[in-house]
């Protein structure tokens, strides 16, 4: 068997779903990052889609369908390049650095999407992924729709009197949970829902002691469930967890990880809901304001 | 006589200790010497003293005439071969590999052949040649002490045409041994002295020991008790005084095997 | 004497017979894994048009390479070298480490040779960011090989001087200090992970996966200074390891400065597995199953062991690197694990096989 043939057998299963008739195969491209490909979704680039990085879970079709280029921080430049892209739209996260500067130089125009969780990020990446495809129009049209949801989000945020004190879970590893300090996108979020980070002292990722816990006595735990339906452990039949006030009412508001912290068109949701899980006594119309 | 080796008020301490204590002796050239002594009398220390292994607290090994300190390890080797109690090996070396040990630090401008032949000779004469591809790892403690002697005889035979004065150091040679092999080693050890090699052996069997010993060094507590021919050393009152044991014989009782 | 004779020839057969066969074999097999290297790949490339390609590099074509050529020259051969560099490095170190400590296992990454070297590799990234870039406004490109390949030799000097005293270097001391050193290593790097932000952590975790995906001509121009010379240097420590493992008494009694041994050793193994540290990361395994696997195939002889650790250490991860980025294509697999995939079952398959015979 040559190459050839193998190359051609795998592009011919590919290409049926990845080009839809009326779409030109003129350019290809290679998304790395899940919010990265989820915005080229929602600019409708998806039958030019050739490759995605292992972090791209929405819309789920997109991992099922494209190839699948790894990890995004262990990318291989021939893996990549094997794809033969015309574009590689790559989160600021992505590597490492030496295989994509390799892409480049094969003539492959790489672009390096920001990560910033923020508003303005998230406007920054939707005009930077349009303009690289040539979808300015559809960019502004989805930028106008994304600044609408935070618009109605701030209307909704400035009917919280006071903010829940929240305390954000990544991962709970041998009783230690990993939480989520200044500077996480946990953090970005949890501010846009309303709520107080009670480990805003850490930066970063960091584990918290079982006495920092209590002291930090959260009314509310965040977590996020890993994949469709995987549920998060109980957090609440650890003891540390057990004497923070968020166990006395049994509160805990667990949602998908790329939806909560991908930042990215989806976000202005994913705060509105976090917001309606953190407050339900929510006045009528700040609830309206959310799901109108 | 000539002396091969000469100690000039040899001490060594180890730890507070001290295991050997002012010892000056005279080893000739071409004789078979023996060191006794019980457990613990300072007998393997005196041999890595003498074989230039230990540097001595106080006082200097004299070999062939010059300080045993400045001699470099490479030259020394020229002249002097040790076997030393059998030890294991933590890699699958074959009997020959282990006798060529022997003749790769300082035989390099040997050829191959050469090389291969004295190997081979050495383990004839130590009665190991059919051992030669056997794994060391597999031997027994007795076949292991004859591989370590054909690497001795080896090296020897190696540096015999750079350095003929030569010496031979063997600690506790036959301990393993049975009674054909103890003989046999032995016996070729005194051969190789008569041909102008000194021998140097620490051995436990005093009978065995004054059957082929010419000269005899009786130790205890680290300082040489008495040395000379072996029914000059070996008194009852030495060995009572050294071993804490009493002759039943009223004469020394010769050794009572040969080789047949 | 013709029994004599005859019993000399024919028992000269055997071993060492055996190993120049192995010798040969590898070479072969090296050759045949780097057209493999050279031709395998996520991309479809024909054998014939990879051959084309080196031919008009030989023939003096300059041109800059795009497309198939580019794949060939600037993705597959720099990779397939540094492959084949890190893995005889690897493997060539395992090797002289188990000689020198006399223990069969003995591995660079367990005395803490390769802890240092990711430790000064961790530190360049956050606390050389951190206060470094601040003065001189960036990191330069090579910052992290050289600190890596320092940690290395600071740890491998620290530990020598540790385990030294009146000019005899205790190996066991070494031992024991490399495992602590190693211990400490580790508790500094999850410090320095700890106290790293985002983009740091990012940094380090490309580096710490262990891979050869960011092969590059400047690292192969980088490592090869290192590695080359360290690995033609080693060849000339194998009769002194060989009386090495009789004993430091007994190397000194054949005629060995053990000592010169020991420390020429020690500074061949940290520069060539800090240099492999420095571009790879780390990358376990082949330093201790390839000399074993030679041992068993050829017996322990360091003159035949230490270049053959060489040439198989170089084959294992060539191979190991060709499954990891076809398998998956277009993704890719931690080379670690297929090293230990394609290696552990056949160093099994030797042991189960050779259990009379041979006692490691």
């Amino acid at each position: 068997m040559t190459r050839l043939s193998r190359r051609e057998m795998m592009l011919a299963s590919l290409l049926p779903l990845a080009f839809p008739a009326h779409a030109s195969a003129s350019r290809r491209i290679v998304s790395i990052g899940g919010a990265v490909t989820e915005i080229l979704y929602r600019l409708g680039a998806e039958p030019e889609i050739v490759g995605v990085d292992s972090t791209s879970q929405f819309p789920v079709d997109a991992l099922g369908k494209k190839a699948n280029v790894g990890y995004m921080r262990t990318l291989g430049a021939e893996g990549i390049l094997s794809l033969s892209p015309t574009l590689v739209l790559a989160s600021e996260a992505a590597g490492p650095p030496d295989a994509l500067r390799l892409i480049e130089q094969a003539g492959v125009t790489v672009v390096r999407i920001t990560d910033e969780p923020s508003q303005v990020g998230i406007v920054r990446r939707i005009r930077d992924i349009a303009q690289a495809i040539g979808a300015q129009d559809r960019g502004a049209a989805l930028v106008e729709d994304v600044e609408r949801g935070f618009s109605r989000l701030g209307q909704a945020h400035s009917k919280i009197a006071s903010g829940v004190r929240a305390l954000f879970v990544l991962s709970i590893q041998n009783g230690r949970p990993l939480v989520g300090g200044r500077g996480t996108t946990a953090d970005a979020m949890l501010a846009l829902a309303g709520a107080t980070n009670v480990a805003s002292s850490l930066e970063g990722w960091k584990p918290l002691s079982d006495e920092g816990l209590i002291a930090a006595a959260p009314e509310v735990i965040v977590m996020v469930s890993h994949g469709p339906g995987g549920a998060a452990a109980d957090p609440f039949a650890l003891p540390s967890f057990a004497a923070t006030p968020a166990a006395a009412k049994r509160r805990l508001v667990v949602m998908d990880t790329l939806y909560l912290l991908g930042f990215g068109p989806r976000t202005p949701n994913a705060a509105g809901d976090l917001m309606l899980a953190l407050y339900p006594d929510l006045a009528d119309e700040a609830k309206k304001a959310l799901r109108p | 006589m000539s002396a091969m080796i000469e100690t000039r008020g040899l001490s060594y301490n180890r730890g507070g200790r001290s295991l050997v204590r002012d010892v000056s002796l005279e080893i000739g050239k071409g004789l078979f010497t023996v060191i006794a002594g019980p457990n613990g009398a300072g007998k393997s220390t005196l041999l890595r003293l003498l074989s230039g292994e230990l540097s001595p607290t106080d006082g200097e090994v004299i070999f062939n005439g010059s300080p045993i300190r400045a001699i470099p390890s490479w030259r020394l080797a020229h002249a002097r071969a040790v076997m030393p109690q059998a030890s294991d090996l933590s890699f699958p070396f074959t009997a020959l590999e282990i006798a060529n040990l022997g003749i790769e630090g300082i035989g390099r401008g040997l050829s191959r052949s050469e090389r291969s032949s004295i190997a081979l000779e050495a383990l004839e004469r130590a009665d190991v040649v059919h051992l030669a591809h056997r794994n060391y790892q597999t031997l027994s403690g007795g076949e292991r002490q004859r591989v370590h002697f054909a690497r001795a005889l080896a090296q020897l035979k190696t540096g015999r045409s750079v350095e003929p004065r030569q010496a031979l150091f063997l600690d506790e040679p036959i301990a393993s041994l049975d009674l054909k092999h103890q003989l046999s080693l032995l016996q070729e050890a005194r051969r190789l002295a008569h041909g102008g090699l000194t021998v140097v052996a620490v051995l436990h069997d005093l009978q065995l020991a004054a059957s082929i010993c010419d000269d005899l060094v009786l130790i205890n507590a680290g300082e040489v008790v008495a040395c000379g021919s072996a029914s000059e050393v070996l008194t009852p009152s030495r060995l009572r005084g050294a071993f804490g044991v009493r002759l039943t014989l009223d004469h020394w009782p010769r050794f009572p095997w040969s080789l047949a | 004497m013709t029994a004599h004779a005859f019993t000399r020839s024919g028992l000269r057969l055997h071993r060492e017979d055996r190993q120049r066969i192995t010798l040969g074999m590898l070479l072969v097999l090296l050759v045949c894994v780097s057209f493999l290297g050279l031709g395998l790949g996520a991309t479809g490339i024909p054998m014939t048009r990879v051959l084309s390609i080196l031919a008009s590099v030989i023939n003096g074509d300059t041109a800059a390479p795009t497309g198939e050529a580019l794949i060939v020259l600037q993705v597959r051969l720099p990779r397939l070298l540094l492959g084949m560099l890190i893995g005889a490095a690897l493997a060539s170190s395992g090797a002289l480490m188990q000689g020198l400590f006399r223990n069969p296992l003995a591995d660079p990454g367990l005395v803490g040779v390769s802890s240092g070297a990711a430790l000064a590799a961790a530190a360049t990234i956050t606390l050389g960011d951190r206060f470094l870039a601040s003065l001189i406004g960036a990191l330069p490109f090579g910052a992290l090989p050289a600190g890596a390949f320092l940690g290395g030799l600071f740890t491998t000097l620290g530990l020598y001087l540790i385990a030294t005293r009146a000019g005899r270097t205790s190996i066991a001391t070494m031992l024991l200090a490399g495992i602590a050193l190693g211990a400490l290593a580790n508790a500094l790097m999850g410090l320095l992970a700890y106290i790293s932000d985002d983009r740091q952590l990012r940094d380090l975790s490309f580096w710490s996966l262990g891979s050869l995906s960011g092969a590059t001509w400047a690292k192969v121009a980088g490592v090869t200074p290192f590695i080359v010379p360290a690995l033609l240097a080693m060849p000339f420590l194998a009769r002194g390891l060989n009386a090495l493992s009789l004993g430091e008494a007994e190397a000194f009694h054949l005629g060995f400065s053990v000592q010169r041994v020991k420390a020429l050793a020690i500074i061949l193994v940290s520069v060539s597995v800090g240099a492999s540290v420095a571009c790879a990361g780390i990358i376990g395994f082949v330093g201790i199953v390839v000399p074993h696997i030679l041992r068993l195939l050829s017996g322990p002889d360091h003159r035949f062991l230490l270049p053959a650790s060489a040439l198989l250490g170089a084959i294992l991860l060539i191979t190991a690197d060709i499954i990891a980025r076809v398998i998956v294509a277009p993704a890719e697999l931690p080379i670690g694990i297929l090293t230990a995939a394609i290696g552990a079952p056949f160093f099994l398959w030797l042991l189960l096989r050779r259990r009379g015979e041979m006692m490691l």
